[in-house]
């Protein structure tokens, strides 16, 4: 079940490999025709796009803007795509840590990963995206009102919202902009980060159940808004479900 | 008493020069970093080391800190060089996007949490960062540009327990808009600038609220005003912001 039912729809989603872009494939791959993208096709991502060629992936590491912006315009034209529905940008890293320690290599993978590619990308789609009077839905963190132990990781969080702001205006009328924060997450992405979630894990959101609330979200259109457990709790997932 | 030490990042024109004035007038010994030698500014000359660095040159950042690294430590860090980017956000030259990351979100970063692990910041320095007014109030017109100047903001606010517990008090100022020749380059065709605050005046607000402890500083009454209003309505700030900046913009500058 999809909140996106009505129609079928081209849709791009960035980080497509494993967490919330993985589930987000797996609810929409049945419905609608993907492009995705990441640093490296997975496992899981390779039983999905078995037999399904209405879902393609694209190799693109976003810790180098430029050539990643490359990849994922050359991965549209692949599919002779010139509108989209929606693109989701949700690729994304991070390091956790005192932030004295963070290096300037760890300091420059998180600004440019989360923020200088998510902002060319975005450049590059703009003619897609307003033919085909898309949507665009950033893929935030709670973490962008401030984290000591995630500084890094909390200021690219932040940029992407003030930049989601401020385009949302610009692009009004046109284009819809949003800016979705997912709260802790049962990924991999706080191992990944070097984080010990420890028993507060069991709390996070399931997968799944964020994918359900981030397809809710765009299709209602909000234009940002804090996805979290609690949130998640209260039953917004269900009604993501459409139940 | 020991004379006490700067650093100031573009100290060659702006709010920057007048940082270097005022604290070179207050007797401080400076270092400053610019992209290119300024010799004939006066503030400038009084500096007892002057570093060349292309700051939105992450090579560039990472080099100039090891070359810090090796010398004396700082009692006030004033990281401001920054730029920005006006005009529609699909027209402006995708390579200026990486450039403004890099030199406003970057360079900031990558030079406190450098200073703090080698130690340069001594115990009860100051370390200060400049965000934007934009923070509160959005900035449609220079999108990319209000990012960054957000990323700086959460990154300060992230830090500034952590480098408390080293004896680093970390502030972020948020100017708005200064009487200066960058701010002149960006503003809107017809924009006033006698509204706009002298830099000298700004500067000397900062430094005061940095070195009494200060973590959130906004200069000015009219500007602090729109602060309050960009965080009580932010949908109808956002609103004004665009009827003031993105609908009279007639061209792309970066």
């Amino acid at each position: 079940m999809t909140a996106l039912n009505a129609r079928r729809r081209r849709i791009l989603l960035t980080g497509g490999t494993s967490g919330i872009g993985l589930e987000l494939i797996r609810r929409w791959g049945d419905r609608h025709e993907i492009v995705t993208t990441g640093r490296s096709l997975s496992s899981d991502l390779a039983d999905i796009l078995e037999n399904r060629p209405s879902i393609t992936h694209a190799v693109a590491d976003q810790a180098k803007p430029m050539e990643a912006a490359d990849r994922i315009a050359e991965a549209l034209a692949a599919r002779d795509w010139e509108t989209l529905d929606h693109a989701v940008l949700n690729a994304g890293t991070g390091f956790a840590g005192d932030p004295a320690s963070e290096d300037t290599a760890r300091l420059l993978e998180t600004l440019d990963t989360n923020l200088t590619s998510t902002m060319l990308v975005a450049q590059r789609l703009f003619p897609l995206l307003e033919k085909g009077r898309g949507t665009l839905t950033l893929i935030g963190s709670t973490a962008h009102r401030g984290a000591p132990g995630f500084a890094s990781y909390a200021a690219s969080k932040a940029g992407l919202n003030g930049f989601a702001r401020s385009l949302r205006e610009e692009w009004r009328g046109r284009i819809i902009v949003q800016v979705l924060h997912p709260g802790p997450t049962r990924t991999m992405m706080h191992q990944k980060a070097g984080l010990d979630t420890g028993r507060a894990g069991t709390f996070f959101t399931p997968p799944a159940a964020m994918a359900a609330m981030i397809d809710h979200a765009i299709a209602r259109r909000v234009a940002g808004r804090r996805l979290s457990f609690l949130r998640y709790w209260s039953g917004e997932s269900l009604l993501a479900r459409g139940l | 008493m020991a004379v006490k030490r700067a650093l100031i990042t573009g100290a060659s024109m702006g709010l920057g020069a007048a940082f270097a004035a005022i604290l070179a007038g207050d007797g401080w010994e400076l270092v400053t970093v610019d992209r290119q030698p300024h010799d004939n500014d006066d503030a400038h000359s009084s500096a007892a080391a002057r570093f060349q660095c292309e700051l939105s040159d992450p090579a560039e950042v990472t080099r100039l800190l090891e070359g810090l690294e090796q010398g004396e430590g700082f009692d006030l860090v004033i990281l401001n060089a920054g730029a920005n980017a006006t005009g529609r956000f699909e027209a402006i030259d995708p390579d200026v996007i990486p450039r403004l990351v890099h030199l406003n979100a970057f360079a900031p970063m990558a030079l406190a949490a450098g200073f703090a692990n080698a130690g340069k910041l001594k115990a009860g320095s100051h370390l200060l960062f400049i965000s934007s007014l934009s923070h509160f109030t959005g900035y449609p017109g220079a999108s990319a540009y209000a990012g960054t100047k957000d990323a700086i903001a959460i990154y300060a606010k992230s830090i500034r327990k952590p480098f408390a517990a080293k004896g680093i008090s970390v502030s972020c100022a948020f100017p708005g808009p200064l009487r200066t020749t960058h701010a002149e380059r960006h503003a809107p065709t017809g924009a006033q600038a006698e509204k706009r605050m002298l830099p000298e005046e700004a500067a000397e607000k900062i430094v005061a609220a940095t070195l009494a402890g200060k973590k959130t500083i906004i200069p000015g009454l009219g500007p602090k005003l729109f602060s309050i209003a960009g965080r009580a309505f932010p949908r109808i700030t956002s609103r004004v912001m665009r009827h003031l900046i993105y609908d009279r913009l007639d061209r792309e500058v970066w």
